[in-house]
Order: C-alpha cells, then sequence, then structure tokens
C-alpha cells in the first residue's frame, strides 16, 4: 500500500513540478510588471510605490498618438492578414488531396521560422529606390522614375505585417476547419442551400473559433510591432513596441511596464472573450486526440 | 464512380485557386533571397574571392562571441524545452485540464514580444538575478514553449494509450510503461520539439536583446549593428548563414518525420 502512494506522490512530483516551474516564470514576471507599473522612477532607479504616474506619461503626450496608430494598425492588419489566410487555410483543408496537407502546411511553416528581421531587412532591399522592383518596373518601362511609395510608407509597413504575422494565422483556421465534421455541409447541402451559402451560414460559424485564435495572433504582433515600423517605416514612424524601447533606452522601467501591461491587458481581454465564447476542447480534439 | 472532366470554367477556377497560393508563397519566400545576393555582392579576385564576407565574419571579435553564445544558448533550448513540454503534455494528458494548463503554456505566444521581454527584464531585475546565457535562455525556452508542446501533444494523440494499460496488466509500473512503451513511440515528437525549438532559438531578438546584459546573441547583434551603423556585407554574410541553418534543420525534420511514416 504504501508503495501505490508513494509513487502517487513521485507522479504529482514529477509531473507537477515542471507545470509550476513553468506557472511561475510566466506568471511571476507579468505579475511584477503590473507591480512596476506602479512604481516611481527617481534617477536611475526605481522605487515600490502605488502611483499612476508611468500611465499618466503614457496617456498623454505623444505616446498616445503611438499608442492610437498601434491600435489602428493592428486592426487594419489584421483584418487584412485574415483576408489572406482565410482563403489559404480553406485551401488546405478542402481543395489539397489529404497526403499532400502536410507539405503545403510545411511549405507556409517555414518563412516564418526564419527569422522575421532579416526578412524585414530583405524587404527594404527589394522595395528601395534601387531595389529588384523599381529596377524591374523601370526596365521594363513601366515607371520612368522610382516609386517612391513602396518604401517607408504605410504599404511596406503593411507588406512586412503581413509576410511576418500571417503564415502563422493559417494553422489554427486550418484546425477549426479541418475539425468540422463534413455532414453539416452535406447536410446544408441536402436541404436545398447553395455552396455559398453553405459557406456563409455553416462552414464560416464552426470556423470562427480558429479565425478569431487567429486574429489574436495577429493582432498582438502588429500591435507591439518594433521592427517593420523601425525598417520598413522609416524614421519616425513609431508603433507601441518603438515606445516601449525608447522609454527602456532612458532606464525608465516603470514606464515600460505600463505600457506593457496596456498591450498585455488587450491581449488578455481578447483572449478571455475567446475563452468565453468558443470550446477550446472542440478546437483542440485534433491535437488532443480521444478525450 | 467516373469524374466528370472539369469544365473550363471549373478549370479557370482551379487556375485562380492554385495562382493564388503561388502568389502567397513567392512573396513568403522572396525575402530569403537578397541576403544571399548581398554576401556575394562586390566578390571579386581583387577583394578576396567569393567568400570574402564570410570570411570576415571572422575578423570582428564582437561577433564570434555572439555567435559562441547563440550556440551555448540554442543547446540549452534545445534539451530543456522538450523536456519540459513533455512533462507538460503528460500533466495535460493525466489530469485533464486543458483549458488551465493549455491556456498557461499557450500565454507567451499570445504577449508581444517587447512586452514579454520587458516583463522578464523587471522581474530578473527585481530578483537582483544579472543578465546571463542563463536569463537569456529562461527567455527563448518560455517562447519555444507552446509550439514544443504543441509538437509533442501532437504526436502523444497518434499513440495509443491502451498499450499502457496492456503494460500496467502486465505488471509493469508507470515509469517503466511510459520508458519502455510511449517514449519509443513518440521519440520524434520529442526530437521534433528539440528541432523547433533551436530553430525558434537562433531566430529570436527583441525578447532576448532586452534581457542579454553585456552580452549579445548574433540576432541581437544583427539588430544592434542596423540600429547603430548599418548593415555590412559581413553581416548579410552571417544571415545568410542563419537562413541556410534554419532550412537545414527544417530539412532534418522532414528526414525523421519520413522515415516515421515509412515502416
Amino acid at each position: 500500500m504504501k508503495s501505490i502512494r508513494f509513487d502517487a506522490l513521485l507522479r504529482v512530483l514529477v509531473l507537477g513540478l515542471p507545470l509550476l516551474l513553468v506557472a511561475i516564470l510566466i506568471l511571476g514576471p507579468l505579475g511584477i510588471m503590473v507591480a512596476v507599473s506602479f512604481w516611481k522612477k527617481t534617477g536611475f532607479a526605481m522605487v515600490p510605490d502605488v502611483t499612476w504616474h508611468a500611465y499618466a506619461t503614457f496617456l498623454s503626450g505623444v505616446r498616445i498618438e503611438v499608442f492610437w496608430r498601434s491600435l489602428w494598425v493592428a486592426v487594419s492588419s489584421t483584418v487584412l492578414m485574415l483576408l489572406i489566410a482565410y482563403p489559404l487555410a480553406y485551401i488546405v483543408a478542402k481543395k489539397v488531396r489529404p497526403t499532400l496537407v502536410g507539405v503545403t502546411l510545411f511549405l507556409f511553416s517555414v518563412p516564418f521560422l526564419v527569422n522575421f528581421i532579416i526578412r524585414t531587412f530583405s524587404w527594404s532591399d527589394i522595395l528601395g529606390r534601387s531595389g529588384f522592383v523599381n529596377s524591374a518596373l523601370m526596365g521594363l518601362g513601366l515607371t520612368d522614375a522610382p516609386l517612391d511609395w513602396l518604401l517607408y510608407s504605410d504599404f511596406a509597413v503593411y507588406l512586412g505585417l503581413v509576410t511576418a504575422y500571417m503564415p502563422f494565422m493559417i494553422f489554427p483556421i486550418w484546425l477549426s476547419l479541418s475539425g468540422t465534421d463534413k455532414r453539416y455541409e452535406q447536410a446544408s447541402w441536402v436541404l436545398g442551400e447553395g455552396r455559398l451559402m453553405t459557406f456563409w451560414r455553416v462552414t464560416l460559424p464552426l470556423s470562427l473559433p480558429g479565425v478569431f485564435a487567429a486574429a489574436i495572433f495577429g493582432f498582438v504582433g502588429a500591435f507591439g510591432e518594433f521592427a517593420v515600423s523601425v525598417i520598413l517605416g522609416g524614421t519616425g514612424y513609431q508603433l507601441l513596441g518603438n515606445s516601449i524601447i525608447s522609454s527602456l533606452n532612458v532606464i525608465n522601467y516603470p514606464l515600460a511596464s505600463a505600457m506593457s501591461t496596456f498591450a498585455v491587458l488587450v491581449m488578455l481581454i481578447l483572449l478571455v472573450a475567446w475563452f468565453f465564447f468558443f470550446d477550446l476542447r472542440l478546437f483542440l480534439g485534433k491535437i488532443m486526440g480521444r478525450q | 464512380m467516373t469524374v466528370p472532366a472539369p469544365t473550363s470554367a471549373q478549370r479557370a477556377a482551379n487556375g485562380l485557386v492554385w495562382g493564388f497560393v503561388a502568389l502567397v508563397l513567392v512573396f513568403l519566400y522572396a525575402p530569403m533571397v537578397p541576403p544571399v545576393l548581398r554576401s556575394f555582392a562586390g566578390a571579386s579576385v581583387e577583394n578576396g574571392g567569393l567568400f570574402a564576407s564570410y570570411r570576415a565574419i571572422f575578423d570582428d571579435p564582437l561577433l564570434i562571441g555572439g555567435i559562441w553564445n547563440t550556440v551555448m544558448i540554442g543547446a540549452i533550448v534545445a534539451v530543456v524545452t522538450p523536456v519540459l513540454a513533455l512533462a507538460i503534455a503528460q500533466a495535460l494528458r493525466e489530469w485533464q485540464k486543458p483549458r488551465l494548463i493549455l491556456g498557461l503554456v499557450l500565454l507567451p505566444l499570445f504577449v508581444p514580444g517587447v512586452s514579454m521581454g520587458v516583463a522578464m527584464a523587471v522581474f530578473f531585475k527585481v530578483l537582483g538575478v544579472e543578465p546571463s546565457l542563463l536569463t537569456m535562455s529562461v527567455v527563448q525556452i518560455l517562447w519555444a514553449l507552446p509550439f514544443a508542446t504543441l509538437v509533442i501533444m501532437t504526436v502523444m494523440a497518434s499513440f495509443d494509450e491502451t498499450y499502457l494499460e496492456a503494460a500496467y496488466v502486465l505488471g509493469s509500473n508507470r515509469f517503466a510503461a511510459f520508458w519502455k512503451v510511449e517514449l519509443p513511440c513518440i521519440r520524434q515528437g520529442l526530437f521534433g520539439a528539440a528541432a523547433f525549438s533551436l530553430i525558434l532559438s537562433f531566430n529570436e531578438t527583441i525578447r532576448t536583446s532586452i534581457v542579454q546584459g553585456g552580452r549579445n546573441t548574433v540576432q541581437t547583434y544583427l539588430w544592434s549593428q542596423y540600429q547603430q551603423v548599418g548593415l555590412s556585407p559581413a553581416l548579410y554574410a552571417l544571415m545568410t548563414l542563419l537562413i541556410v541553418a534554419t532550412l537545414a534543420l527544417m530539412a532534418g525534420i522532414v528526414v525523421v518525420t519520413r522515415r516515421r511514416q515509412l515502416p
């Protein structure tokens, strides 16, 4: 009897300790960051306090403009990314032969894994005044002078954001599209709905958990972006990530924490909404296997 | 059942679909080309041959240190992350609390990189932990963990748990059943998770750069050089090497998983 109890205790320790460690290392920093956002900055140090000073600095002056711009860029680029990622996920789930699905997803994931800062450097190379696109356009005689709006523009920033975050958004959408029961669609066809209405009223609603997960991922990435804005947006183009880094550069940890807390809060609200509206088990059934 | 020949409208629609996929892939893969071209640009016999910019990497002691740090951290991340991920995936199956456990592990995926870096930096600062290779590794492990956990969960889902019950019936204890029955079946998943973690470690910049203190990895060195003095041919050579290393690791994953599928 004793050995069985010891066995059970050991199992709790072996499985529980790593989980506890991870919980401390994830929640601890986030919790301390929230606390530090209420601290006071004194010279190059900070002292524990309960003050809204950092938030007041954030919410007044230029930083709030950066916040609004980040919000707008994040929302609009997420919509753009969904419009590209959803058809791709749909094609992988419904059109690609089952034996080729793995290969196709692999092809989409390879670029995602190459450092996105390197990929962003490359876009500034490709889109620059003497870059590939302008050379090709002028070589073909389509334009006389290099196009200026290709680089250091909204266009370049959106292109950078889409290629940075869109590939990963295909996966959750594909998961929920391929996880739904085909018979729902067939039933809709049998009952006389056309393909378009079936998609609109059956397929799309059933895939919303994946769409929402993808949207959160893309939104959070674009919202806290720092590299795309510097490399492709040009001087002065700041997003929330740049604003946070600039406050770190002057060693203002409370301000950096306040802005980061804000970003994490927005993300948490979205995640809680996701948990609230959708059943995680349904969505993850494919990964977790039988329950 | 005979499949009717596609009409021209269907063929056009199909062409549109695959054209769209091809176009997106072109956009995704195009950024891998310029660093390669740049690293060989201006190469001539007088300038030291084709690989001059690659040799220039070794003239920069800071960069050598960065490469060394990158390799060390990569090794730590590639070993620790799969083990942690395996423990978490096992706990998930054991305790059946997917919302809580997965929600926790996947959280870093949804926190903006800069914010996660700030959180880790103040965490270490308040606790009085000096920046070191270890703190840099911790940050990268947390970033790689969601991916590694998902990889291992996928492989574990294809493992039939009745084998474990068979082992228990035959008198095996939990650990022996896991070690001798389940582990050999999910080994490829562990390798996949390790390779994935290594790739993510090699390609992580912003979280690491916020907690690194005085040290550099290849990636954070690239980023700080870009901001301070701009990119040199040697840095383009380095980017090319990073892209090649990432592609080689991905190819390695393909070879390993292929072997699993073939009996």
